[in-house]
C-alpha cells in the first residue's frame, strides 16, 4: 500500500547519492534516476545547496586567514567580524577540542590550511609547540602589546587573556582570615569541606602541574592526596557547580576559575546571581608562591599560507580595544595593560601570580594525570 | 535446490549491487581497519600505566553502565512495544509515535538539562526554597552519579528497542500471537512464551544499538564523572597527549563489541525467524478495560514526561528567557547545515545498508557475517576515534590524488577531499552504518529467502526483485532505519567537530559551544531547534503508519 511512497523515497536516495558522487565524494552508486518526484530528502538538498559555503575560498580582495580554535566564546566571533570589516580579510573558522585540532594539524602536515591555532591552557599551547606545528610570530606590535611573560620564549604562541584559579568560600561560614594557601586546603581541618571538579579536567591538571613544578613531585602528590581526602563529595560538574554546591551547603570552600564567578554574577538567572553574592573570592598564596593562573592564546602555524594576515589578526586581537571587549564579555584578564577592566575584576585588585613557565603545564601534564589517578582524585 | 541456485545468482550479481557493496564496504572499513591496526603497534610507557591505574575500573564502569542501561532500556522498550502493539487503551495512538521522540534529544543535552533542573539553582530546589522555604539537604536529588547516567541513558535510548520491537510485533507476529490467544494462553504467558522469543531479533537489534551508544558515550559519562572506557580513552589522549594508546584502547573496545555481536549471532544460530505464510496480516490489538487501560496509559505517560516533555519544557523555557541574547543571524545556516548533512548522510547509509544486507543474505557465510559486523563497528567507538581514522585515510587520499589536483590547477600539496563535506559525510556513514544496517537486517531476517529466490528464478532482475518483492516487505524497517539514522546524525557531535570544513556549524556544534563553557541556558535554543528537527522528521516519516 505504501510501497509507492517508499520507492519514491528510494529513488530520491539514489539521486542524492549520485549527486554527491558528482561532488567528489568517493562513493559511486549505480544511479537509478528514473522519475523525479518530490520527497523530503530531495527538496532539502536542493534548497540547502546555496548555504554550502564550506570551502575557504577567498571571497574578498583582502584575502583570508584560517583559524582552528578551541575557544568557544561569542565575543571571539564578534571580534573576527569586526576585523573583517576593518581589513577586508575574511576569517574562516573551525572550532573543536584542542587536542583533536592539534592532531588534525599534524596529520595535514605541510598541506594544512590552518594559519592560527587558538586555545585555552598554556600546557596545550606548549604541546602544539612541542609537536612542531608552530613558528615564531614576528611583530613589533604584538611584542609591545603582550608582555614577555605571557608569550612563548620563542614567540611561537602569544597570550590573548588569562584567568586565575582561586579559592571561593561560603561568606556566612568561612572567615577569609582562615584562608591562606592551596596547600592549606589539603590540611585535615578542611576534611569533608573542599569542593573541586574532576581531575580529568584540564584546569585542575594544569594547576597540579604547576605545583609539581614549584614543590616537586612528592609534595605535589601529597597535596593531591590531601585534596582527594578532604573532598566534600565525589567530584562532579563544572566550576560553576562547585560554587553552587558551596551555597547549597555541601562544602565550605572550593577551587574555581575567576571568570566563572564573573559569569555567575552577570547571569540572567536570578538564582545564579544569588549564588555569586553568597560566595567570596580569595586569591591564595599571596605571601608565598602566588596564585595559579592559566592562559588562553594563539600560535602561528608552521605551514601557514596567510602568515601576514594571521599576524595582522593577532595584532588586532591583542590591541587595547579588542582586549577590553574580551575582558568585558568574559571576565578574563586582558594581556594588554592598556585594556579596560570590568568593574568586578577591578574590585579584586592586583594580585601576585605564580611564577611558572606555562610550558611546564604541558610538560608535566602526564605526570599530573598520573598522580591524580594514583591518589584517587577522580 | 538452494545449492545449485546460489552460484548462478552469485554470477548474475556481479553488477551494480556487488560493486556498490564492495565500494561501500571499502569506505566504511578502511578507517576502521586503520584504528584496528593500532593493536599491532608496540605498546609504549603510557599503555602500561593506563593498564595499571585505569583499565580495570574503567572496564568495570563501562560494563556496569552497559548492563543496567541495556536491561532497563530493554524492559521499558519491550513492555511499551507490547502494550502498544497488543492492546488498545486511552491515548495509545498518541504514544505510538510520541514514545519515539526521546531519541530526538541528545543524551548529553538531557544530562545538562536534568542536572541544572535538579541542581541548587534549578527550578525544583529554587522553587522549594523561595516559595515554600524548604531547603533540601544536599544530595537529596543526585543525578550526577552512576545511577544518574543510567537514568539518562535509559530514558533517552530505550526508544531504539521500543521502535524496532513495536514495528516487528505489529507486522510480523500476528498469526502466532492470535493463535496463542485462541489456544487460551493468558496475557503474561503470551508475552513470555510467544512475544519475547519471537521478537528476539528485533529486540536484540535495538539492544545492540543501545549498547553501542552507551559504550561510545563520552558526553554523559564525562559530565557526570562516571568512569568508562570512553572517558579513559579521552583521558589518555587529552591528559597524557597519547593518541596511540587512546586508539589502541578504542581498537580493543571495537574488538570486544564485534565479539559480542558474534556471540549473540551464534546463540541464535539454529533458530529461524522468517515466516512463510503467504499473508502476514497486521496484529489486531485487544481492548484493555478499566484499571488495566488506565494503568497502561499512566505507565506510558510517566515515561513520556520523564523522557521528553519535562526536559523539553525546560529547554523551551530557557530558550524563551535567554534565546534573545544568543540569537545570531546565522541560525538559518545552522539549521540548513544540520538538515543537509543528516539528509545526505542518511541517504548514503541506507543505500549501503540495503546493498550489503542483501549481499550478506545472498552469500550467507561466516566471512560475510564478520564483514557486515565490522561495517557496523564504527557505532561502538567514540566518534573522535572514528574521526582520526577518517582523517588519516582522507589526508592519505589527498596525497595520492595530488597529481590530479595539479592537473586541475591547484597548488602543490593542496587538500581537496579533506577540506570538503565529503570527509564529514564519510565519518557519518562509518559511525552510523549500524542504525541503518541493523534496521534493514532485522527486516530481511524475518523475510523468507525463497521470496527473492522465486522472483529471481522467474527471471526477474535483481533490481526488480528488490523493488517489487523485497521493498514492500521491508518498508517498515526502512522507515525506522531512516528515522533512526537521520536523528542520530542530527545529534552527532564529535565527528562534526573534528571533520567539518571551515565555517560549517550545525545546531549540535553550537549547543556544544555553550554547554562546554557551562552556559547551559544559552545552549537551550540550539538544542531545542535540534530536537524540533528530529521531532518533525519522526512525525513526517511515521505518518504513513497512522491511518
Amino acid at each position: 500500500m505504501f510501497s509507492k511512497r517508499n520507492s519514491i523515497l528510494l529513488v530520491a536516495f539514489l539521486m542524492v547519492a549520485t549527486l554527491l558522487a558528482g561532488c567528489g565524494a568517493n562513493n559511486s552508486k549505480p544511479g537509478n534516476s528514473g522519475e523525479a518526484s518530490p520527497s523530503p530528502t530531495q527538496t532539502q538538498t536542493q534548497t540547502e545547496t546555496p548555504a554550502n559555503t564550506a570551502s575557504p575560498e577567498p571571497s574578498q580582495t583582502g584575502g583570508e586567514v584560517n583559524i582552528y580554535t578551541a575557544r568557544h566564546y561569542d565575543v571571539d566571533q564578534e571580534l573576527y567580524d569586526r576585523f573583517t570589516k576593518q581589513t577586508g580579510i575574511t576569517v574562516n573558522v573551525v572550532e573543536g577540542k584542542a587536542p583533536e585540532l592539534i592532531e588534525r594539524i599534524k596529520r595535514e602536515g605541510s598541506s594544512t590550511p590552518a594559519d592560527l591555532f587558538i586555545t585555552v591552557d598554556g600546557g596545550i599551547l606548549n604541546s602544539a609547540k612541542a609537536e612542531d606545528v608552530l613558528q615564531p610570530i614576528v611583530s613589533g606590535v604584538v611584542d609591545e602589546q603582550v608582555p614577555a611573560e605571557l608569550r612563548d620564549k620563542e614567540s611561537q604562541w602569544i597570550g590573548l587573556s588569562t584567568r586565575a584559579r582561586v579559592i571561593v568560600y561560603a561568606k556566612d561560614r568561612v572567615d577569609p582570615a582562615q584562608l591562606s594557601t592551596y596547600e592549606d586546603l589539603a590540611e585535615d581541618k578542611w576534611k569533608g569541606k573542599v569542593l573541586v571538579r574532576s581531575a580529568t579536567n584540564l584546569y585542575n591538571q594544569s594547576m597540579l602541574a604547576s605545583f609539581i613544578a614549584i614543590m616537586g613531585e612528592k609534595e605535589a602528590e601529597a597535596w593531591a592526596a590531601g585534596i582527594a581526602a578532604n573532598l566534600a563529595r565525589e567530584p562532579e560538574g563544572g566550576d560553576r557547580d562547585q560554587a553552587k554546591a558551596i551555597v547549597a551547603g555541601v562544602g565550605d570552600v572550593g577551587i574555581m576559575n575567576t571568570y566563572y564567578v564573573g559569569q555567575l554574577a552577570a547571569s540572567q538567572d536570578a538564582e545564579e546571581v544569588k549564588v555569586a553574592e553568597q560566595i567570596g573570592v580569595f586569591f591564595p598564596n599571596q605571601q608565598t608562591t602566588g596564585t595559579h593562573i592559566n592562559i588562553s592564546g594563539a600560535g602561528l602555524i608552521k605551514h601557514s599560507k596567510n602568515k601576514d594576515n594571521a599576524v595582522k589578526l593577532l595584532e588586532f586581537l591583542t590591541g587595547a580595544e579588542a582586549q577590553s571587549k574580551i575582558s568585558q564579555a568574559n571576565f578574563e584578564f586582558p594581556v594588554n595593560g592598556q585594556a579596560e577592566l570590568p568593574e568586578l575584576l577591578k574590585s579584586w585588585g592586583e594580585f601576585k601570580i605564580q611564577n611558572v613557565d606555562f610550558a611546564k603545564y604541558g610538560e608535566l601534564n602526564p605526570k599530573a594525570v598520573e598522580i591524580a589517578n594514583k591518589v584517587g582524585w577522580k | 535446490m538452494k545449492i545449485t541456485l546460489l552460484p548462478r545468482s552469485a554470477g548474475r550479481h556481479v553488477n551494480g549491487w556487488t560493486m556498490t557493496s564492495v565500494i561501500g564496504a571499502a569506505v566504511v572499513l578502511l578507517p576502521i581497519l586503520y584504528v584496528l591496526a593500532c593493536l599491532f603497534r608496540p605498546p609504549n610507557d603510557n599503555w602500561s600505566k593506563v593498564k595499571q591505574f585505569l583499565l580495570t575500573d574503567y572496564v568495570l564502569g563501562s560494563a556496569k553502565l552497559v548492563f543496567f542501561t541495556g536491561f532497563f532500556a530493554a524492559f521499558i522498550g519491550v513492555a511499551l512495544a507490547w502494550l502498544i502493539a497488543g492492546y488498545t487503551f486511552p491515548l495509545r495512538n498518541f504514544f505510538k509515535w510520541a514514545l519515539v521522540l526521546p531519541l530526538a534529544v541528545p543524551p548529553y543535552i538531557a544530562a545538562y538539562t536534568y542536572s541544572s533542573m535538579t541542581g541548587y539553582t534549578g527550578i525544583i530546589q529554587a522553587t522549594l526554597r523561595n516559595r515554600f522555604d524548604v531547603a533540601l539537604p544536599p544530595g537529596t536529588i543526585e543525578v550526577m552519579s552512576d545511577r544518574g547516567a543510567i537514568f539518562i541513558l535509559t530514558l533517552f535510548l530505550f526508544p531504539y528497542i521500543f521502535m524496532m520491537t513495536r514495528v516487528f510485533l505489529e507486522r510480523q507476529s500476528a498469526s502466532f500471537i492470535e493463535n496463542a490467544r485462541l489456544l487460551g494462553h493468558k496475557p503474561i504467558s503470551v508475552f513470555f512464551r510467544v512475544v519475547l522469543p519471537l521478537s528476539r531479533p528485533a529486540v536484540m537489534a535495538g539492544v545492540m544499538l543501545v549498547v553501542f551508544e552507551v559504550l561510545s558515550d563520552y558526553g554523559v559519562a564525562n559530565y557526570f564523572g562516571v568512569q568508562t572506557v570512553s572517558t579513559a580513552i579521552f583521558q589518555t589522549w587529552f591528559g597524557m597527549y597519547d593518541v596511540d594508546s587512546a586508539m589502541k584502547m578504542a581498537a580493543w573496545l571495537m574488538i570486544g563489541v564485534i565479539g559480542l555481536f558474534m556471540i549473540e549471532r551464534w546463540l541464535r544460530r539454529s533458530k529461524r525467524y522468517a515466516s512463510t505464510t503467504s499473508r502476514s496480516h497486521p496484529l489486531r490489538p485487544q481492548r484493555l478495560k478499566g484499571l488495566a487501560a488506565w494503568g497502561a496509559a499512566a505507565f506510558c505517560t510517566v515515561i513520556f514526561l520523564l523522557a521528553f516533555a519535562i526536559p523539553i519544557a525546560q529547554l523551551a523555557a530557557w530558550s524563551i528567557q535567554y534565546g534573545g541574547k544568543i540569537w545570531r543571524s546565522d541560525f538559518a545556516d545552522l539549521i540548513a547545515n544540520t538538515i543537509k548533512g543528516a539528509g545526505i548522510g542518511t541517504a548514503i547509509i541506507l543505500l549501503i545498508a540495503i546493498v550489503s544486507s542483501r549481499a550478506a543474505r545472498m552469500f550467507d557465510s561466516p566471512f560475510m557475517q564478520a564483514l557486515s559486523r565490522m561495517m557496523s563497528a564504527g557505532y561502538s567507538v567514540p566518534g573522535a576515534i572514528v574521526a582520526i581514522g577518517v582523517l588519516a585515510i582522507f589526508i592519505e587520499l589527498d596525497g595520492r590524488l595530488a597529481p590530479l589536483y595539479r592537473a586541475m590547477g591547484k597548488d602543490d600539496g593542496a587538500l581537496v577531499l579533506s577540506l570538503s563535506l565529503a570527509m564529514l559525510l564519510t565519518g557519518y556513514v562509518i559511525r552510523f552504518m549500524a542504525t541503518g544496517y541493523g534496521a534493514l537486517e532485522a527486516g530481511y531476517e524475518k523475510m523468507p529467502r525463497v521470496y527473492s529466490e522465486a522472483s529471481r528464478t522467474l527471471g526477474r532482475s535483481s533490481l526488480f526483485t528488490f523493488l517489487r518483492v523485497e521493498l514492500p516487505l521491508i518498508k517498515g524497517s526502512l522507515l525506522s532505519g531512516f528515522v533512526l539514522t537521520f536523528v542520530e546524525i542530527i545529534k552527532e557531535l564529535p565527528l562534526t567537530l573534528l571533520l567539518r570544513p571551515f565555517n560549517y556549524d550545525t545546531l549540535s556544534t553550537r549547543a556544544y559551544q555553550y554547554a562546554t563553557d557551562e552556559r547551559v541556558f544559552d545552549a537551550a535554543l540550539p538544542s531545542l531547534l535540534l530536537v524540533m528537527i528530529g521531532l518533525v522528521s519522526v512525525l513526517i516519516l511515521l505518518r504513513p503508519e497512522r491511518r
